[in-house]
C-alpha cells in the first residue's frame, strides 16, 4: 500500500521534515502498521549501506597506472626483501643515494642560476610556499618519529645519519637564505624544495629500517 | 566520513610525506599512495557505474591524482582530495556516456522484474548486486547519500539537477533496495 506519507518516509529517516510535517506523520505512524515496518526497512537500508566494506579490484591495476604515468619502475613489494643488508648498509647507501643526486641538482642549478632569473608568478609562488610548509610539518613529523625509534638503531649509524642530517640542514639553510635576498629566484625555489624532499626521503628510509628492527 | 577511517589507520606523517614525495616525481610514494587507497576508489567508481568499467576508470582516476597532487595543498585529507577527484571523474564519464538522460525517472519499481530477486534469506541477491541494478540516476543519488554522506544540495550540483528531484531518487533507491536486505 501506498498512502500519502509513504514517499515523506525517507526524510524523516533523514530528519529532513519540517516540525510540523514531522508531527503530522508521527502521528500517523501511531495507527499505520504498514508505514511503521517501511520506516524500519528504510532504516535498515540506510544502515546497511553505511556498513558497506570497500573491496579492492580483483586483478593489481599499478601496473596500467605505472605505465601511463610513465614510471619505467612497477614494483612488486613482496619481492622487496629477497636480498639482505645490514643495517648499516641499508642506511649508508640511502644516505649516499640521497646525497649524491641532491650534489647533483645543486651544481646544476648553480650553473643554471647565474644565467636567468626569472620572477615566479604569484599563484605558482603560493603553491610552493604551501608545499614547503607542508613538507616542513611533515619533516618535522618524521623526525619525531626517528627520535623516538633510533634507540633501536645502533650508536655509530645513528651519528652517521645525524651527520647526513647536519649536511641537509646546512644545504636546506643556505638555500633559505640566498631566497631571503633573491625571492623571485626560481631554480632557488626549486633546489631549496629538492633538499627539503631529501631529509623527507632520508628520514622516510631510516625510519622504515629503524622500524623494522623491533 | 569514510576517509577519515583511511587517515586514522596509517600515520599522518607516513601520508603527508609520501603526498609530499610523490608531488615532486617519485612514483614509488605514489605507489604506495595507490595501495592504500585504491580499495577506496575502486568501490566507489563500482558501485556509481558498472562493474566492468571499474578497473578502467579507477586507473583513470589514480591517472589524475598524479597528473593533479601539485594542486593538493593539504587544507583537506589527501583521501578526502582523492575521493573528491575519484567522484569527478565518474561523474565525467556518465556525461560521456550520456546516461543521465531519461534516468532521473525511474518507476516505482526500479527492480521490479530483476531476475534471481527471491524472498527467502538464503537466495535473496546480495545487496551490492541489487544496487548495480539500479537506474543509474537512482544509484548514483544514493551511493553519494547513504554509502558517501553528502548532502543533498551538494549532490543536486554534482549531477545538475534540483536537490528535490535528489531526494526523490534516494526514496525510490531505498524503497527498491529494503526487499534486497539481509533477512
Amino acid at each position: 500500500m501506498n498512502d500519502q506519507w509513504t514517499d515523506r518516509l525517507s526524510e524523516y529517516v533523514d530528519g529532513e521534515l519540517a516540525s510540523g510535517e514531522r508531527t503530522a506523520l508521527e502521528a500517523h505512524l501511531a495507527t499505520c502498521a504498514e508505514c511503521r515496518a517501511t520506516l524500519e526497512e528504510l532504516r535498515r537500508v540506510v544502515a546497511r549501506a553505511k556498513a558497506l566494506e570497500d573491496r579492492a579490484p580483483k586483478a593489481d591495476l599499478w601496473a596500467g597506472v605505472a605505465k601511463r604515468i610513465g614510471s619505467g619502475q612497477v614494483v612488486d613489494i613482496r619481492s622487496r626483501r629477497r636480498f639482505s643488508f645490514s643495517v648499516p648498509q641499508l642506511i649508508a647507501a640511502s644516505i649516499a643515494l640521497i646525497l649524491l643526486s641532491g650534489s647533483g641538482m645543486w651544481l646544476a642549478l648553480r650553473s643554471r642560476q647565474t644565467a636567468t632569473r626569472t620572477p615566479r608568478p604569484d599563484a605558482e609562488w603560493q603553491v610552493l610556499n604551501v608545499s614547503t610548509r607542508r613538507t616542513d610539518a611533515a619533516i618535522a613529523d618524521l623526525q619525531e618519529v626517528f627520535e623516538r625509534n633510533k634507540s633501536r638503531l645502533d650508536t655509530s649509524t645513528v651519528r652517521v645519519v645525524q651527520q647526513a642530517f647536519t649536511t641537509i640542514d646546512r644545504a636546506i639553510a643556505e638555500a633559505r637564505a640566498a631566497l631571503e635576498a633573491d625571492p623571485g629566484n626560481a631554480y632557488l625555489n626549486l633546489h631549496l624544495a629538492d633538499t627539503m624532499r631529501r631529509k623527507l626521503e632520508l628520514l622516510r628510509r631510516v625510519n622504515a629500517i629503524a622500524a623494522a628492527q623491533s | 566520513m569514510r576517509d577519515q577511517v583511511i587517515e586514522d589507520t596509517l600515520p599522518a606523517d607516513s601520508i603527508a610525506a609520501d603526498v609530499a614525495l610523490a608531488a615532486s616525481g617519485d612514483a614509488s610514494a605514489f605507489e604506495r599512495l595507490y595501495r592504500t587507497h585504491v580499495a577506496r576508489v575502486h568501490s566507489l567508481v563500482r558501485r556509481m557505474l558498472d562493474a566492468d568499467e571499474a578497473d578502467d576508470l579507477t586507473q583513470d582516476v589514480f591517472v589524475r591524482a598524479w597528473e593533479k597532487l601539485s594542486t593538493f595543498r593539504g587544507e583537506s585529507a589527501f583521501a578526502t582530495w582523492l575521493h573528491r577527484l575519484a567522484v569527478n571523474v565518474v561523474l565525467g564519464r556518465r556525461k560521456t556516456l550520456g546516461v543521465e538522460r531519461g534516468r532521473f525517472h525511474g518507476g516505482e519499481d526500479p527492480l521490479e522484474g530483476v531476475s534471481g530477486r527471491r524472498e527467502t534469506p538464503e537466495m535473496s541477491m546480495d545487496f551490492e548486486d541489487a544496487l548495480a541494478r539500479l537506474p543509474d540516476g537512482a544509484r548514483q543519488v544514493f551511493v553519494l547519500h547513504d554509502v558517501e554522506g553528502y548532502r543533498h544540495e551538494e549532490i543536486a550540483r554534482m549531477l545538475g539537477v534540483v536537490p528535490g528531484t535528489s531526494k526523490s531518487q534516494l526514496h525510490h533507491a531505498r524503497m527498491a533496495l529494503r526487499r534486497y536486505l539481509d533477512r
